[in-house]
């Protein structure tokens, strides 16, 4: 066990910044799995909404250079 | 974490159209009816971004590996004009593979029946035709970038310049999935560095 006053702000401050510092990791991986992802079983209805839409001949390959 | 897979989902795409990887359509698949359907002809024979080998050079050039969709409702935002102003290089850097874009009507249609992705346009979705060919889309089957989630033109341009070298460097990767949550991994662990070190916010992801 501690015995001073400033061993127990040491350790908190230390576990702040250790929860801080996963809390900060975890917001960023958050946020780059909403940006950047990859496409599994949660996005097949989307995935297959636009399948359905190039096999009925709705879309097709885009042959201009730049969008209208 | 795993994720329940849906019926709707369960879909192979015709064996025939397999695009990738490439070796099996050399070993008796024909291309030619993929790229008839995928891709005007001299759009699929254009030369290859990615420094790779001859042979590989010449199956990227006549196989598509990716389906590319551009999902944009017009938002005015520094993604849309990001996305508009650079269209024609990345049309350029993908010839391999071709690109559908939804127009404005089908876009918003489309964001109306997904309404969990308004605002996050412009979405780039890319499915992989190898992954869908093997476990249609229960499994992983490509990625998606949401482009509107980026505030800046800047970090717009960053994401849609990654993006595209993330196409074109994969197009042969026999296990994109793989790759991608490696690269997601380095990522983070990138992240974690920055923060330990305080340094300022990164480019992507703030």
């Amino acid at each position: 066990m501690p015995e001073r006053w400033s061993d127990y702000v040491a350790i908190l401050m230390s576990a702040l910044a250790v929860g801080y510092l996963v809390y900060e990791i975890d917001r960023r991986r958050r946020k780059l799995h909403d940006i950047f992802d990859v496409l599994d079983a949660d996005d097949a209805h989307i995935t297959a909404g636009l399948e359905a839409m190039v096999a009925s001949g709705e879309l097709r390959p885009y042959a201009g250079a730049t969008l209208a | 974490m795993a994720r329940a897979p849906r019926g709707s989902g369960s879909a192979r795409r015709p064996r025939a159209r397999a695009a990738a990887p490439c070796e099996t359509v050399r070993s008796g698949l024909s291309a030619a009816p993929a790229r008839a359907l995928d891709a005007p002809t001299s759009e699929a024979s254009g030369p290859a971004v990615s420094p790779q080998p001859a042979g590989l050079r010449e199956c990227a050039a006549t196989t598509p590996r990716f389906r590319i969709f551009v999902i944009d409702s017009g938002w005015n935002s520094p993604a849309h004009k990001v996305l508009q102003e650079n269209f024609g290089l990345i049309r350029e850097l993908q010839k391999d593979d071709p690109i559908y874009v939804l127009s404005k009507e089908q876009s918003i249609e489309f964001i109306r029946h997904h309404q969990e992705r308004i605002g996050r346009e412009p979405i780039i979705a890319v499915h992989d035709l190898a992954a869908m060919d093997k476990s249609g889309t229960t499994d992983f089957h490509g990625f998606r970038l949401h482009l509107g989630l980026l505030r800046t033109p800047q970090q717009a341009l960053l994401a849609l310049q990654n993006f595209t070298r993330f196409l074109s460097t994969h197009r042969q990767s026999v296990d994109l999935e793989a790759e991608i949550r490696t690269d997601l991994r380095r990522e983070g662990l990138a992240g974690a560095i920055e923060i330990v070190l305080h340094h300022e916010a990164r480019e992507i992801g703030e």
